[in-house]
């Protein structure tokens, strides 16, 4: 028997809820997990887990922390050297640290494509509200400065003066700011018409 | 500005997390009741411009990353209350979105920024708006970040006392205060103007508008 329309959401609502809860539980474990090694092994388990995604997974969390990462890192170990610290103690921490914060983005990137994050978060209608307006806001935008660009590379063949790139910066960002509104307000009036202001 | 995920002990984030949620409750409270089909649609706007925002960042030494908030934007036209509530969703959306700071660190990221940042923004507003308003927007988007990142400076610099192994080496964020406060608090300082002079070009848009009046049962919060 297949299950019914309403019973199928809220199933997948309760597992997206229970995959979350269990994200949040895994970044407390983590925190505490000072040892490179179990923090390697960890970081292989999630890889193996996560099977055809991973490299894609991978490429997103290292594009996230690289350039931050590599300062701290960096800053640190020209610290230690002139500190004359020990070698394998600097290099100890670093290793601890990087793959923590690699292990704990590479979760939070596995997470959302596996959760649907509005459905996990039903029980809190507030957020639900803020995040469901934000997100399809940023789509907007997202979508507008992709036509922009296109439209400005278009138009100029030869690369623009700044005079053009100032004018071009100016009418996108009044263009933005009312489009984003015009769209959310749409948004609201159908969140209205279904009650989502009433007290 | 964002703290990322891994650099604070969990006898930081954890308490922060607390807290954070405690301030979450209170501003989410009557929060349907002081925002209409009108201020909505602007907070949504504004709140996806504070997302754009702090998705154009440089990485700063001092565990931290130097860009645009828009969170005393959002406190100006829409109070302290809203303003929180929606940069915590900006945040969690660039963590789990884009790795852009980090979900153990998002209670003292909120804090931080949303509730002290847009508390200083409000402050310095209401101070100084009488002496001239254009001033007072600009120095309350600058004030907002330079306190914002005065206490993510503090609360990542306490990591190497807070966390450390026996024999010294630090267990989370390496730096102590004599590094974090000059790596965030100078790059900052000049953020600041840009963050000003984008929050007073907006806020004249606003006016221009009418978008400032509007809201103005969500500013009494």
């Amino acid at each position: 028997m297949t299950p019914s329309r309403p019973s199928h959401a809220a199933h997948t609502g309760r597992r997206d809820r229970l995959l979350l809860y269990a994200y949040a539980a895994t970044l407390v474990g983590l925190s505490v997990l000072h040892h490179p090694g179990l923090l390697a092994a960890c970081f292989l388990l999630a890889l193996l887990a996560a099977r055809q995604e991973a490299t894609a997974l991978l490429r997103q969390s290292l594009a996230a922390i690289l350039a931050l990462n590599l300062s701290v890192s960096l800053g640190y170990l020209l610290l230690a050297s002139w500190q004359a610290e020990s070698t394998a103690g600097s290099a100890r921490f670093l290793l601890t640290l990087n793959l923590r914060v690699l292990l704990m983005v590479f979760l939070g990137c596995w997470l959302v494509r596996r959760v649907n994050l509005l459905a996990a978060l039903a029980p809190w209608p507030t957020a639900t509200l803020l995040i469901s307006l934000a997100l399809g806001q940023i789509e907007t935008v997202r979508r507008l400065v992709a036509d922009f660009r296109l439209a400005f590379t278009s138009r100029h063949p030869a690369p623009p003066r700044r005079a053009a790139r100032t004018r071009h910066a100016a009418s996108q960002a009044a263009t933005l700011l009312d489009k984003s509104l015009a769209a959310s307000t749409e948004a609201s009036q159908a969140l209205r018409s279904r009650g989502a202001f009433d007290a | 500005m964002h703290i990322p995920d891994g650099f604070l002990a969990p006898q930081i984030w954890l308490p922060a997390w607390g807290l954070a949620a405690g301030a979450w409750t209170w501003a989410a409270r009557d929060l349907r009741r002081r925002l209409d089909e009108h201020a909505v649609p602007r907070l949504a706007m504004l709140t996806a411009l504070a997302y754009g925002l702090g998705l154009i960042m440089v990485p700063l030494p001092g565990g931290s990353s130097g860009h645009l908030l828009g969170v005393a934007l959002l406190t100006l036209l829409f109070g302290l209350r809203p303003a929180f509530l929606a940069y915590s969703g900006v945040l969690a959306l660039q963590a789990l979105l884009f790795g852009a700071g980090g979900i153990t660190a998002l209670g003292v990221n909120a804090l931080a920024l949303g509730l002290i940042g847009g508390a200083t923004a409000q402050g310095l507003f209401r101070l100084l708006r009488p002496l001239h308003e254009e001033t007072a927007v600009a120095l309350a988007a600058w004030g907002s970040i330079m306190v914002g990142a005065l206490v993510l400076a503090l609360v990542l610099g306490a990591q190497p006392w807070l966390a450390r192994r026996a024999d010294g080496t630090p267990l989370f964020f390496p730096f102590d205060w004599s590094i974090t406060l000059p790596a965030l608090l100078l790059p900052h300082a000049l953020i600041g103007i840009g963050e000003a002079a984008l929050t007073l070009l907006v806020w004249r848009h606003a006016r221009r508008r009418g978008w400032h009046a509007l809201p103005a049962r969500a500013q009494t919060a």
